[in-house]
């Protein structure tokens, strides 16, 4: 009895397994093969400068776009949908490099849109994702039945975001486990971009202050976006936002970035135990600078969404 | 036979979902609820194996942008078959900004308030170089303005 139990529980396990195994080869396949941009740009001919390991250890380092977002709504400003990307011009993006940019894009958008509650429509921001993310066989980490109906539940608008800013960060592990890394950098390009897009309309109004320190701070951001975007430069896609992206740093040459030593603190709060950093960095940029900064970003988003 | 093949269902479903709330998304979920009122941004996997039992001490190391005038915070979930707790610790190049085991004491979390835009360091690692797994999870506590920074 114990015996034939054994060997039941030996052979579901194996089954199960091998279920597990397989359903991962099959994507491997499909993966390699569609995407069309990859072709040259992980060709045994044009080696990459930088490991894939290199390359995604580089990529967790760009901000994630909620923190941008959230820093939007602290300044007062009132939520604007026409400052995002068009839903229906997710159809117009038919090749695996539009796609990914515009999934960045939309995962801004979706993080802006999240952090406001705006539910009504963010149904039709979490299809865009759902359609980009497919184009590009990444849709299998975006359970978007659930999405939608925590959507239309704004009590759920927490978990929501919980679980976009999860799949997001699984789909970005799984693209990196995959040696898919160039598809990644794509998805962080788009998302920071327009993250900025979406600040430098509202300093546009406001002038706002912290918001100006934070597009100011990001001049680090774009050397690291150039390394991993100039890694698979021998592709004429890359190549062109490597070209665009130097416009951008153009406009942040000026921008000044000083650093004094405070004191560092140690507070123990209800149990909890919080450090004050001692390095304390300060920016300094320009109106004029600002204004530069506006126009070559809002350049450079027009080349990715249009 | 058919019992049988009923309880071995019943096996390995169990060992399944123990193998999913020692170290997979459950434990995230765990962690997702012990992470409080702070928004949240990323999660880290941490799982160390000892390859032959003359390993040294095993870390894994993650690299993380934190922004000025932001406020975060990071806290750990165990594996339940995890014989230490895991020990986060922050860094910035060489220099340790942050720690959960601090003056001989261990935190569920902690807390650390960003005042330069920069790549850190987060090294996760098991007292005596112990096997284990956890999740931790980066959350924002706050956003601050440059007049609020007064600790």
């Amino acid at each position: 009895m114990l015996r034939k139990l054994f060997n039941c529980t030996a052979i579901l396990s194996v089954i199960l397994l091998f279920s597990a195994c397989a359903g991962n080869s099959s994507k491997d396949k499909t993966d390699g093969s569609d995407f069309s941009l990859s072709d040259s740009a992980i060709n045994e001919n044009a080696p990459l400068q930088l490991s894939e390991d290199i390359i995604g250890e580089v990529i967790q380092n760009i901000s994630s776009p909620v923190e941008m977002a959230s820093l939007i709504k602290k300044s007062g400003v009132d939520f604007s949908q026409k400052i995002l990307n068009n839903p229906d011009k997710v159809g117009d993006y038919n090749t695996s490099f539009k796609r990914a940019l515009n999934l960045g894009v939309f995962s801004a958008d979706l993080g802006y849109i999240n952090t406001f509650d705006k539910s009504t429509i963010v149904v039709s921001y979490l299809l865009s994702v759902k359609e980009l993310a497919e184009g590009i066989k990444v849709g299998q980490f975006f359970d978007f039945a659930a999405l939608k109906r925590m959507a239309s539940n704004s009590s759920n608008l927490d978990s929501l975001m919980e679980v976009s800013v999860s799949s997001f960060n699984k789909m970005d592990a799984y693209l990196r486990s995959q040696n898919r890394s160039h598809v990644s950098t794509l998805i962080v390009t788009g998302a920071w971009v327009e993250g900025l897009y979406i600040a430098n309309s509202v300093i546009k109004e406001t002038r706002n202050p912290e918001l100006i320190n934070r597009i100011g701070e990001q001049k680090d951001i774009i050397d690291i976006l150039l390394i991993i975007l100039g890694n698979y430069s021998h592709d004429k896609n890359f190549a062109e936002m490597v070209t665009r992206m130097e416009q951008v740093k153009q406009a942040y040459a000026g921008v000044k970035i000083t650093t004094e030593f405070g004191e560092p603190k140690r507070i123990e709060r209800d149990g909890t135990l919080i450090i004050v950093q001692d390095e304390i960095s300060h920016v300094e940029i320009t109106p004029e600078q600002v204004d530069n900064i506006i126009a070559e970003i809002s350049s450079l988003r027009d080349f990715i969404v249009l | 036979m058919k019992k049988i093949l009923a309880i071995a269902l019943l096996l390995v479903s169990v060992v399944y979902t123990t193998i999913d709330a020692q170290c997979g998304d459950d434990l995230l979920k765990k962690a997702l609820k012990e992470m409080g009122d702070s928004q949240y941004m990323k999660d880290f996997n941490v799982d160390l194996t000892n390859v032959s039992k003359d390993t040294k001490t095993g870390y894994i190391k993650f690299s993380v942008i934190l922004n000025s005038r932001t406020h975060y915070k990071f806290n750990t979930t165990d594996g339940l078959g995890n014989s230490e707790k895991v020990i986060m610790q922050l860094y910035d190049g060489d220099k340790m900004m942050a720690s959960n085991y601090d003056s001989g004491k261990m935190y569920q979390s902690f807390e650390f308030v960003c005042r330069k835009s920069k790549v850190y360091n987060l090294v996760f690692s098991y007292q005596g170089g112990a096997e284990g797994c956890s999740k931790a999870v980066m959350s924002m506590v706050k956003q601050y303005a440059e007049g609020e920074m007064n600790f």
